[in-house]
């Protein structure tokens, strides 16, 4: 495992590993790992990737609803939903599932986002069936128990628990993204504000059902020990006769230009200060996603990367720097955080990390640092698709946030595209100071006698 | 998310099964074939060519880790470890990020309580400059003085960042008190006091007498062609002579008679974070396999024993785990949940019920047909990649395990009848002697939980250190 500081560790909650993107020989690569796709009738688009190695599948079902299709007094309701496809439906009751799928080998997950909310289903062959009879009856059938309901309530808070109040990077996360946004739905965490989670009702979850399980707003993506003529027969019988209807209304609000610098102070008890600043960029599928994330590469991967080289190696102020930029549908936030050393004020990181901006600003990277950054995605290429874990998710990732797996194979393309005036010329456009919103954690002594050394 | 991704433990390798004359039955699952060779210098080298993605996986061990750490500099071969691509003869630190992060590769370097890992991954096209890159940073560390003390530095603040986050520590205070004065008691990473005290003779000295050929597993998986590789490796390690010293024995350590608690307090929780359990097993322990079985049905899985009662059926909490962390000597059993501050004693009741029934009634034969399925279907992507190839083969060859660990595991995990579950749980899970360890607000949560233990120790999360019992 990587030895990160934990504070950082939970910055990207439960999302998807998007920093990742692609290098590769378009044809060689498309044909290295072939994707055959059908879409049912009822508008369910369905990839499939065959792969024998072991004898194992990974299923991904994408539906497209996240936090970003709630409103003001159901926030997180996305997310608690997602705990709800596992408490019974029809044929399933409350725990058939999890016990069918582990007494077949199965095993199961998901995770939410602001923009999409994914199920995950990694079982051995033998089990295709019972995963198809499994998820056809929760995406018509879900039941709504209120006993379960009330659980599960207290589970998800149990999650918030561990994930914010007990985690300082969730925190600073949480009120980073509330004060950047003060239109979009982005504002609010995925998991929901506890008050949110305590309060909403059965009729929210019923509403949010009806809303976003269309099969028409879902995408299923299944790589692994399979072919596509079995799946597609699995699909036209268990998935193809479930009715369509509307998806989620369109989400029409835009962020508003920011106008100024915006910044936040959370005061809490703490062994460390943390910094994080926020920079909106585009949507996923904007062409500048490729020069951002060579950007990104040059700024923060590797030990050798500039920003690591200056704050952690050279001025010696903090223990990790990195860059996280979540996938949206909207317009969304590279985050810049460091985890300053103790007794390092935060500003002192935060003169830094400007400082080095303003370098890949007035001068470009250099070839070789271009080079470098081709070099490492193409790397990250092959980390992500050496699983049939891996494949499904990217191959879906690619599918929903571009609109087009195939953009998969042609981001060598993409990169190859990228000059090093692109990589100078968004650096200026989004890494301004009228751009970027600045939160401070603040270590905080709660006990009596004072601060600490 | 439904369920918690983040582990209490680093990621271990799993090894599983019994010696047994078991029948043959239809196996699926096979280890790629692989060769063993011993350089004339004693180190033990490893091949498996597995295509797929052009790439080149090298997984070594070197045979001593924290608890070979010398008492009171705990973090002594974690902190060698880390240095290792801190500069080297003929490059500076930077000079090495550069190179390694041109070609897109990695290296990482860790210890564990038993064997240092040192781990790389680069294209097959790239593999002269890798292995290159691989064997300069394992075979001349210059250990610079100014690099010392930069990363002894930040591993002091990592364990203050990592104490804001009661999840990432549980198990160093749980071990520390557990375990008491033996080696595994001491925590890998170090402490906020010990790594103070190490100086870079220390450091240079755990090298010398550790890093040597005779002490090295090097193991190789990947694109590549075994006998080109096999000239490769002894290019860039056959002149490697080194002699050390020989590692000291070790000894098991003994299980805690009784009960006892330790209470951190962390006067900002809302939850309580508690781990309790005992001393666990062996990672060759003959019993291995009927163990692991049991195990995913008390705590496991999902819809373990543990986990139905405190998360699904109750919802007290996120999750409810139980886990061997398994080691040359006998390691840790550990429960391990979290509940907010109000529901601890409840929680905690609920898991000592659990465990409770699990002595009393045993396991069904319906639960253990499932948990076999469970555990045969869930096992192949753990040796999918090149990676977990060479890291499977590397352990196994430590822990003086066959390929049988993974090729006839599933008839061994076929073998474990309910007969063998009741002894397992009888001999290997604590029913009366048991260890807490809890995180959580003292003030609010301290009374409820006098009743658990007679001996009660308590210590402020912002104190340095985990539990001084090594010292």
């Amino acid at each position: 495992m990587n030895k990160v500081s934990a504070a950082l560790r939970g910055l990207v909650l439960g999302s998807l590993l998007f920093g990742a993107a692609i290098v590769a020989s378009a044809q060689s690569e498309a044909q290295q790992f072939p994707v055959a796709t059908k879409t049912l009738k009822n508008g369910m688009k369905v990839l499939v990737q065959t792969d024998h190695s072991i004898p194992n599948v990974a299923l991904y079902i994408f539906y497209r609803i996240g936090s970003r299709n709630e409103h003001p007094g159901t926030t997180g309701l996305s997310h608690f939903f997602e705990h709800m496809m596992f408490n019974g439906a029809k044929k399933y009751g409350p725990g058939d599932l999890d016990k069918a799928m582990e007494a077949n080998g199965a095993s199961n997950n998901a995770y939410t986002t602001e923009n999409v909310t994914v199920y995950q289903d990694w079982f051995p062959r033998s089990a295709l069936n019972l995963i198809f009879d499994i998820e056809a009856d929760r995406i018509q059938y879900l039941s709504f128990d209120p006993k379960k309901i009330a659980s599960e309530r207290e589970v998800v808070a149990s999650e918030r628990r561990t994930s914010v109040d007990a985690n300082n990077g969730g925190i600073l996360d949480e009120q980073l993204k509330a004060t950047a946004f003060i239109a979009h739905p982005y504002q609010w965490p995925v998991i929901g504000w506890m008050s949110d989670i305590e309060h909403w009702t059965i009729d929210d979850l019923k509403h949010h059902f009806e809303m976003g399980y269309a099969p028409n707003n879902a995408t299923m993506v299944v790589v692994g020990d399979v072919t596509p003529e079995e799946i597609f027969q699995l699909c036209e019988k268990y998935i193809e006769p479930i009715p369509q209807h509307a998806p989620p209304p369109p989400v029409t609000t835009v962020e508003p230009q920011q106008m100024g610098e915006r910044r936040l102070v959370v005061r809490k008890p703490a062994e460390l200060p943390l910094l994080m600043i926020g920079y909106h960029v585009p949507q996923t599928n904007h062409p500048d996603f490729y020069a951002l994330n060579i950007l990104r590469t040059v700024l923060v991967q590797g030990e050798s990367s500039r920003m690591y080289q200056r704050l952690v190696d050279k001025d010696q102020i903090a223990l990790e720097v990195n860059i996280s930029q979540q996938p949206g549908f909207d317009a969304t936030l590279a985050v810049v955080a460091a985890q300053p050393k103790q007794g390092v004020d935060p500003q002192k990181c935060e003169a830094a990390i400007y400082d080095e901006l303003d370098k890949v600003k007035t001068m470009p990277i250099s070839d070789q640092e271009l080079e470098k950054a081709k070099n490492i995605r193409l790397v990250e290429f092959y980390h992500q698709m050496r699983t049939i874990n891996g494949r499904g998710n990217t191959i879906g990732t690619y599918e929903v946030f571009f609109g087009d797996y195939r953009k998969l194979f042609a981001a060598e393309k993409n990169y190859a595209a990228v000059t090093k005036e692109d990589v100078q010329r968004v650096a200026q456009k989004y890494f301004g100071a009228n751009n970027r919103t600045v939160a401070t954690l603040i270590p905080e002594n709660a006990e009596p006698g004072g601060a600490k050394q | 998310m439904k369920r918690p991704i983040k582990a209490l433990r680093a990621v271990f390798i799993m090894v599983l099964a019994v010696p047994c004359a078991c029948a043959a039955s239809a196996q699926t699952l096979k280890l790629p074939p692989h060769e063993k060779i011993v350089l004339k210098n004693g180190m033990t080298v490893l091949l498996m060519e597995k295509r797929g993605v052009p790439m080149v996986s090298v997984a070594a061990i070197i045979k001593a880790g924290s608890a070979a750490d010398p008492a009171g500099e705990d973090g002594l071969a974690s902190v060698t470890a880390g240095l290792l691509r801190k500069g080297t003869a003929k490059r500076s630190a930077q000079q090495f990020a550069a190179d390694l992060d041109f070609i897109g590769a990695e290296f990482n370097a860790d210890s564990s309580a038993d064997y240092t890992a040192i781990s790389g991954e680069f294209l097959t096209k790239d593999v002269d400059k890798g292995l290159e890159l691989f064997s300069d940073a394992m075979l001349h560390p210059a250990f610079a003085q100014a690099e010392v003390e930069k990363l002894l530095a930040q591993e002091i603040d990592g364990i203050k960042a990592a104490k804001d986050e009661a999840q990432s520590v549980a198990l160093n205070y749980y071990y520390g008190y557990l375990f008491s004065k033996h080696p595994y008691g001491r925590p890998v990473g170090g402490d906020e006091l010990s790594l103070a005290r190490i100086k870079r003779d220390a450091i240079a000295r755990f090298y010398e007498t550790n890093y040597t050929p005779g002490n090295t597993i090097l193991a190789m998986a990947g694109e590549f062609n075994a006998p080109q590789m096999r000239m490769k490796i002894e290019q860039s390690f056959g002149g490697w002579t080194a002699k050390g010293a020989a590692l000291p024995a070790s000894a098991a350590p003994t299980p805690v008679k009784g009960k006892k608690l330790l209470l951190v307090d962390k006067p900002d929780s809302t939850q309580t974070f508690f781990v309790f359990g005992n001393i666990g097993t062996a990672e060759n322990d003959p019993d291995r396999v009927a163990i692991r079985v049991v195990n995913t049905i008390f705590g496991g899985r999902f819809t373990s024993e543990l986990n139905e009662a405190l998360r699904v059926e109750s919802g007290l909490t996120y999750g409810a785990e139980a886990f061997f962390d398994s080691r040359k000597e006998p390691g840790a059993f550990a429960i391990y949940s979290y509940t907010k501050n109000e529901s601890t004693t409840q929680a905690i009741d609920l898991a000592l019920q659990v465990l409770a029934k699990l002595h009393k009634d045993g396991v069904t034969p319906e639960q253990l047909a499932s948990a076999k399925a469970y555990m045969k279907g869930q096992f192949p992507p753990s040796i999918e990649t090149s990676g977990q190839l060479a890291r499977t083969i590397a352990a196994h060859e430590f822990y003086g395990l066959d390929d049988d660990e993974i090729n006839q595991m599933e008839a061994r995990i076929d073998a474990v009848t309910p007969a063998m579950a009741k002894q397992v749980i009888a001999k290997h899970f604590p029913e009366e002697n048991l260890v807490f360890m809890l995180i959580g607000k003292a003030s609010e949560i301290g009374p409820g939980v006098r009743k658990y233990a007679t001996q009660q120790d308590s210590r402020k999360i912002s104190e340095p250190g985990f539990w001084p019992g090594a010292k």
